[in-house]
């Protein structure tokens, strides 16, 4: 997952066609439809590779 | 992990001064070192300084580093990036400071900045959705989707906001008179053919927060029932556009542009319209005429584009300031956060950008209610050269000037409207007492003469007139009646012409009359330019008493119109002279004087 609109595994089922309500808030704070630290993981990796700082992330 | 982010200004005044080349040389030092992978560098949007640029600022050290060359990143890789040590010479240093600074918190030009619509710029990667996420990004127009739309108009009432492009409309009242227009196809119009001379706030938004105006279009879109907007930018803004479909793509990608987006069954699309450069293209009606394709020429109201703007169908059009505004308004209590700030008649922040003869050009925004005062000496820094401020021309060529007894004069709509000056875009002119006020009126006249659409006669043939008599009285042929009639003609072309370019172009004339009077008399009566602009009104006279001979003067005049021995003072034959200030510009001794024509000195500036 390098990007948010990557699917960070099989349960995540945004895409254009099948879009999910949450998406927005599911990049920074997810995964909200389901409980799994390796999904949150890698929205976290996504983030700290280019936040600049603590303040950067505004949720 | 990247271990620092090197968030260089990519934004086109720093580019201008070879932001570019300094990238090119920080990454081939970053290779040259074999480190070029643990950096994170980025072009990034404008941090407003452009007086300093190129700007280059460190994360998470948070060093702001200024005036940099592509000499200096071997200095600056070795130093900061290998040694940790701060490169203390690249810091900022200016007289407002007694000691070189280090970030934005103690540099004077953002001390009394707040940062709303400029909160991502500089901060971000213009060009990755992701990181406007990150940043909040999108979440206010997801929650526009979950709201119904007139309580959307409705909150972007009670935040007070209104029209950053100029007349100062109440935006949430706009929205909903097009929300209750009927019919079921309608448009949504983003204003970005900024013609302003000397205003670059919405190409700086642009550049840096592309995004920020996607969501504000998508909430627009939302709240007056529209699937469809349109951008209207100027050609001449070559990396807002390619940034503009950079974010476009991306909110495709991700689903939030397009059909069904994000599931609420709201369908939204944006096109890019440019522009080819008329400045009357920023007026609504002849804007949504080129968009049509037709040509740019405004049309009577009513009907107001929110009955029948693009097409004919209800049509909402906003600057790009005024949208960058929205996600932080539609934001969970954005619209009372907003409130707060301002004054009474005129809430949230304004970006102006700053040139003329002030220290600190670039771009700043500032709480509505900031005196003129306080954005020119301590955001600004002062005048350039130690000189005396004279006026400064808020709102751009159709806005008025402000003179030194109103410095103290609140910014906001209601203020700056009875001082005879507009809000406009947010252009702020500085100028000194080198400046001829009677010379700027001509200026600022021709400009919209130029760029008058000529459909209506009053604009056409009116502006035509009072620069016929401005070309006078600055050639030394005025006549006394001519203030009278600049002033009859300029309250007729006000009244009677059809659009907002017609009716405010006179206003550089009517408050240059009003503060100014005295250079307008000593023009016609003294034929005399007391600032040395108007080329039949002076002459330049050496004081023989202070002239040291240093040939400096004559070594400049471009047409060998000073003579004199070394040591000796110097004298001007006044047939030569073509008054162009070279001799001055080269005076040490500062003996060059400004005098009357064919009279002895009596006068210095």
């Amino acid at each position: 997952m390098n990007k948010f609109i990557d699917q960070c595994c099989d349960k995540c089922t945004h895409t254009r066609s099948t879009p999910c309500k949450d998406f927005i808030r599911c990049c920074v704070e997810g995964p909200v439809c389901h409980e799994d630290l390796v999904c949150s993981a890698k929205r976290k990796a996504i983030i700290e590779k280019v936040a600049l700082n603590e303040n950067f992330v505004i949720c | 992990m990247y271990e620092k982010h090197l968030m260089i200004c990519g934004a086109t005044g720093c580019i201008s001064s070879g932001s570019r080349s300094v990238e090119q040389a920080l990454v081939k030092e970053l290779e040259n070192h074999g480190i070029r992978d643990r950096y994170r560098l980025v072009m990034g949007g404008c941090p407003g300084f452009c007086e300093v640029g190129p700007i280059l600022v460190i994360y998470p050290d948070e060093v702001f580093y200024c005036h940099l060359t592509p000499k200096d990143m071997v200095e600056l890789v070795e130093k900061h990036l290998v040694g940790g040590e701060i490169v203390e010479r690249l810091l900022y240093k200016g007289p407002d400071v007694a000691v070189p600074v280090r970030f934005y918190d103690s540099i004077p030009f953002y001390a009394k900045q707040k940062f709303n619509v400029l909160h991502n710029s500089g901060i971000i990667d213009p060009e990755s959705i992701d990181e406007y996420i990150m940043r909040g990004g999108y979440r206010a127009f997801t929650r526009a989707l979950t709201i119904d739309s007139l309580t959307i108009c409705e909150e972007v009432k009670e935040s007070g906001l209104r029209g950053r492009g100029g007349a100062g409309f109440s935006t949430g009242q706009k929205w909903e008179f097009t929300n209750k227009a009927p019919g079921p196809k309608k448009y949504v119009v983003c204003n970005a053919d900024e013609g302003d001379p000397g205003a670059f706030m919405d190409r700086s938004i642009l550049e840096g927060d592309p995004h920020a105006i996607l969501e504000g279009m998508l909430i627009c879109g939302r709240a007056i029932g529209s699937n469809e907007g349109y951008i209207y930018c100027r050609a001449e803004y070559p990396l807002a556009i390619k940034r503009l479909k950079i974010a476009i793509s991306q909110a495709l990608e991700y689903g939030l542009l397009g059909e069904n987006i994000l599931g609420y069954g709201f369908n939204f699309k944006i096109n890019i319209k440019e522009g080819a450069g008329a400045f009357v293209c920023g007026e609504e009606t002849a804007l949504l005429a080129s968009i049509e394709g037709k040509r740019g020429i405004p049309r009577p109201r009513p009907p107001f584009p929110a009955q029948s703007g693009l097409f004919g169908k209800p049509t909402t059009i906003n600057n790009v300031e005024t949208l960058a505004n929205i996600p932080l308004i539609v934001r969970e209590g954005g619209a009372a956060e907003f409130a707060q700030i301002g004054t009474a008649g005129s809430k949230g922040t304004k970006v102006f950008a700053l040139a003329g003869k002030i220290r600190n050009t670039g771009l700043c925004e500032v709480p509505m209610g900031i005196t003129f005062r306080e954005i020119i000496y301590d955001v600004g820094g002062g005048i350039k050269g130690g000189r005396e401020f004279k006026a400064v021309q808020a709102g751009g060529p159709s806005g008025g000037c402000i003179p030194t007894e109103l410095l103290d004069l609140p910014i906001d709509y209601d203020s700056l409207n009875k001082a005879g000056a507009i809000m406009g875009s947010g252009g702020l002119v500085v100028m000194d007492e080198s400046t001829c006020m009677v010379d700027l009126a001509r200026y600022f006249l021709s400009f919209t003469q130029k760029e008058s659409c000529g459909k209506c006669t009053p604009c056409r043939e009116g502006t035509m007139r009072m620069l016929e008599i401005l070309n006078r009285i600055t050639g030394g042929f005025g006549n006394p009646e001519d203030l009278d009639t600049l002033d009859s003609l300029a309250h007729s072309i006000k009244d009677s012409s059809l659009c907002g370019l017609g009716q405010t172009c006179p206003n550089p004339v009517l408050s240059t009359i009003r503060y100014f009077r005295h250079e307008y008399e000593e023009h016609i009566e003294e034929k005399y330019c007391r600032a040395g602009v108007c080329k039949a009104l002076f002459s330049y006279k050496i004081d023989q008493e202070r002239c040291t001979g240093c040939r400096a003067c004559v070594k400049a005049c471009p047409v060998d119109a000073i003579t004199g021995e070394k040591k000796e003072p110097h004298e001007i034959d006044q047939g030569r002279c073509t008054h162009c200030g070279s001799c001055i510009e080269k005076c040490r001794q500062d003996c060059i004087l400004i005098t009357r024509v064919g009279r002895e000195a009596d006068v210095s500036n």
